[in-house]
């Protein structure tokens, strides 16, 4: 018989803890023939499957019987060697492609998982339905009750405001809300607050129309549910978070947009104003009043300016737009008032408490 | 009649070496990095086939067989079936909390912390059943028909009473559960079993547990003697270093010298434990000695400090090897009676908790 097809074997038949030392031997057909003085057995190859390399020694498996095993040595003769299953290292995906290959393409896609995570805000925001963020929105911040300054003649001018930046048929829901604050903010659900210490501190109805627009810009623009996402992360698409309302508020006054997002805004508001022939002149006044006493005011204008390219270049950029044009008032002086003293004449607004 | 008998030498040695190991733990190291981790459970399974083929018993080797799909898969499942939901149970009970039911809020909010005391105990015994099932030794196997649900209510219970004599109990609650746990498994035809007696390792606990005190109280005469001592020297500046000097070592026996002595109650308690398991006609021996242990923690700590924390991956090498050189086995196996076990094992669902697989034995 030719050396070439025969070799040492050792099996144990998975039965009995009984070992069978003898030689496995190939006679050209589809079967391993192993024999030993206590007992022969023959295999087909095809039933064979490697399992693993010990010191000098190569270990195999049958498919049809878990537990057999079939021991030979692993200088195997060739003829032998080329009939049974191939040595396998790191599994089957690697084995094939080889480690340095592995490890190149399992890199590849694993920058590529983590840079869909990590930009999952700008690309997975905008695509939120609008009605999962308005349910959101309204889990976040409840019901506003009587936090939100009410008077007939107030309510009226806000809107016409409001009709002013925001065209579209179903208008985003605006608000001015009881606090001293100069800040303003889009909340998740499409909400916009304007604050009353920000009503108070306009100086014409203009530099409202310019904040109000930058603020319809954000929802406008799914600014919202990008920034929400940024700040708490996947998180709060299954759950919406539950703490108190005005620390929520707080959370998302302070919550940052981008600069893309911001300039996005801008721009928003700037075209809507020119729509409606509102002056930006007035928004330019205001960005550079912020801009000039950011540091004696601080703590008022932390939440809008923080974030905010430099007020200078935004009030350039508003005053830009204006050049050239003849602009009509956006609300009468009396419409203006209604809206300044909103606040103080509505009998039942509450304290807006924060913690 | 087939006949072994093992009084001859030691019967485990093992024969791996960690260059080999390098070869298999580096590349794993790499993988895992380059797939987030999902490759450690093919990691994980690459360094037992290495370490359980290059360890011998009596004359053959053992071989593992577990594979990387059914660790993962198992984990998969248990973060479907436990961690989502714990999770969520946390936020439902938070919930309820700020909404005003305080008392349906906190006891919703202890479920959780009871699931994983029950579950830890679960998976210690799940962990050392897959172990023994995918354990191969001249073809057998072990395992356990027990599915641990009673254990993991043992678990519990019997740490809860350990802990409640003051703590004078734990030497027995670590040596009964030893004993329920090692006797619901078995390897081939026959049961293990374990009778390790809390009142062997009773003494070493009581060093463990009243060396606080002895500490504290020597501590105060020391820091005494050592302000007197001072004071002696250098008057009221001298007094003040002395005692800061005996604060100083009174802080790092307690720390040092307390860790110490905990290893020295456990290298007592896995000699007892192991010296009390029994597997037919053969009995078990581990034969580390404290200063083995100690010996141990060091290499531990030096093979991760020296290669800036990259050594980490030759810790279980490190422990596997101390482990089997350790231990020792006596008595007869008649290979003819030596047949396969019968217990169950499932193909993956057997990886259902085994994916707790926290140190088994």
């Amino acid at each position: 018989m030719d050396e070439a097809f025969q070799a040492s074997a050792q099996w144990y038949d998975g039965h009995t803890a009984i070992r069978h030392e003898g030689e496995a031997v190939w006679n050209g057909g589809d079967v391993l023939a192993l024999r030993s003085s206590s007992g022969d057995t023959d295999v087909p190859f095809t039933d064979l499957e490697y399992a693993e390399e010990r010191a000098g020694e190569l270990v195999y498996r049958r498919s049809s019987q878990a537990d057999f095993r079939l021991i030979l040595p692993a200088d195997l003769p060739a003829g032998l060697a080329s009939r049974l299953p191939e040595k396998q290292v790191y599994g089957a995906w690697v084995d094939k492609l080889g480690i340095g290959k592995a490890t190149a393409i399992f890199a590849a896609v694993s920058v590529a998982a983590v840079a869909l995570f990590m930009t999952a805000p700008e690309w997975l925001g905008p695509r939120v339905p609008q009605s999962w963020e308005r349910n959101l929105g309204d889990a976040m911040i409840g019901d506003m009750g009587n936090r939100l300054c009410h008077t007939p003649q107030g309510d009226a001018a806000l809107a016409k405001l409001l009709g002013a930046v925001d065209p579209a048929q179903q208008k985003v829901r605006a608000g001015v809300a009881n606090i001293g604050m100069v800040n303003a903010v889009a909340l998740p659900g499409g909400q916009v607050l304007l604050f009353d210490g920000l009503v108070q501190d306009a100086e014409t109805p203009e530099e409202l129309a310019g904040v109000l627009g930058h603020e319809v810009g954000h929802v406008r623009e799914r600014h919202v549910m990008t920034a929400l996402l940024r700040q708490f992360g996947l998180s709060i698409l299954l759950s919406g978070a539950n703490s108190g309302m005005g620390e929520t508020v707080f959370g998302l006054a302070s919550m940052g947009y981008s600069r893309d997002a911001e300039r996005e805004a801008d721009e928003y508001a700037r075209e809507r104003m020119a729509e409606s022939d509102i002056s930006p002149l007035g928004a330019a006044d205001f960005f550079e009043r912020i801009g000039g006493d950011a540091e004696g005011e601080q703590n008022a204008v932390i939440g809008w300016v923080s974030s905010h390219p430099d007020p200078r270049e935004r009030a350039e950029a508003y005053r830009a737009a204006a050049k050239g044009k003849s602009f009509t008032p956006v609300l009468s002086d009396d419409e203006f008032a209604a809206l300044k003293s909103m606040c103080e004449e509505d009998p039942n607004v509450e304290e807006f408490d924060f913690f | 009649m087939h006949y072994d008998d093992i009084q001859a030498e030691s019967a485990f040695g093992f024969d791996g070496n960690w260059k080999d190991f390098a070869k298999i733990a580096l590349p794993n190291l790499l993988l895992t990095i380059v797939t987030l981790g999902i490759y450690r459970f093919w990691a994980t399974t690459r360094e037992r086939q290495y370490l359980w083929s290059h360890t011998r018993f009596v004359d053959e080797r053992l071989e593992w067989t577990g594979t990387g799909k059914e660790l993962f898969i198992g984990f998969v499942l248990v973060m479907l079936l436990f961690a989502i939901p714990l999770f969520g149970i946390q936020f439902v009970s938070q919930a309820l909390v700020l909404r005003g039911y305080e008392t349906a809020g906190v006891v919703l909010g202890l479920l959780p912390l009871f699931m994983i005391f029950y579950l830890t105990g679960l998976a210690r015994f799940r962990a050392l059943r897959y172990r023994l099932s995918r354990t191969r030794w001249r073809g057998i196997r072990g395992g356990s028909d027990d599915q641990g649900f009673t254990y993991g209510l043992s678990y519990m219970w019997k740490t809860f009473v350990g802990y409640l004599a003051l703590g004078l109990l734990v030497p027995w609650s670590m040596t009964s559960l030893w004993n329920e746990r090692w006797g619901k498994m078995s390897f081939g035809p026959h049961r293990f079993d374990a009778d390790a007696d809390s009142a062997n390792v009773f003494a070493r606990f009581l060093l463990f547990y009243l060396s606080p005190f002895v500490f504290v109280i020597g501590g105060v005469i020391a820091a005494a003697t050592g302000g007197l001592a001072g004071y002696g020297i250098g008057g009221e500046e001298g007094a003040g270093v002395g005692l800061f000097t005996s604060v100083i070592i009174l802080g790092l026996f307690f720390y040092v010298g307390l860790g110490l002595i905990a290893v020295a109650f456990y290298a007592k308690f896995y000699r007892e434990a192991v010296g009390s398991t029994h597997w037919k006609d053969l009995h078990f021996g581990f034969e580390a000695s404290t200063k083995d242990w100690i010996m141990l923690l060091i290499g531990d700590v030096l093979t991760v400090v020296l290669t800036l924390g990259i050594g980490f991956v030759f810790l279980s090498y490190r422990h596997w090897k101390f482990f089997v050189t350790h231990m020792e086995a006596g008595g007869d196996i008649l290979l003819d009676e030596l047949t396969q076990s019968t217990t169950a094992t499932a193909r993956h669902g057997e990886g259902l908790l085994d994916a707790f697989d926290i140190g088994a034995i």
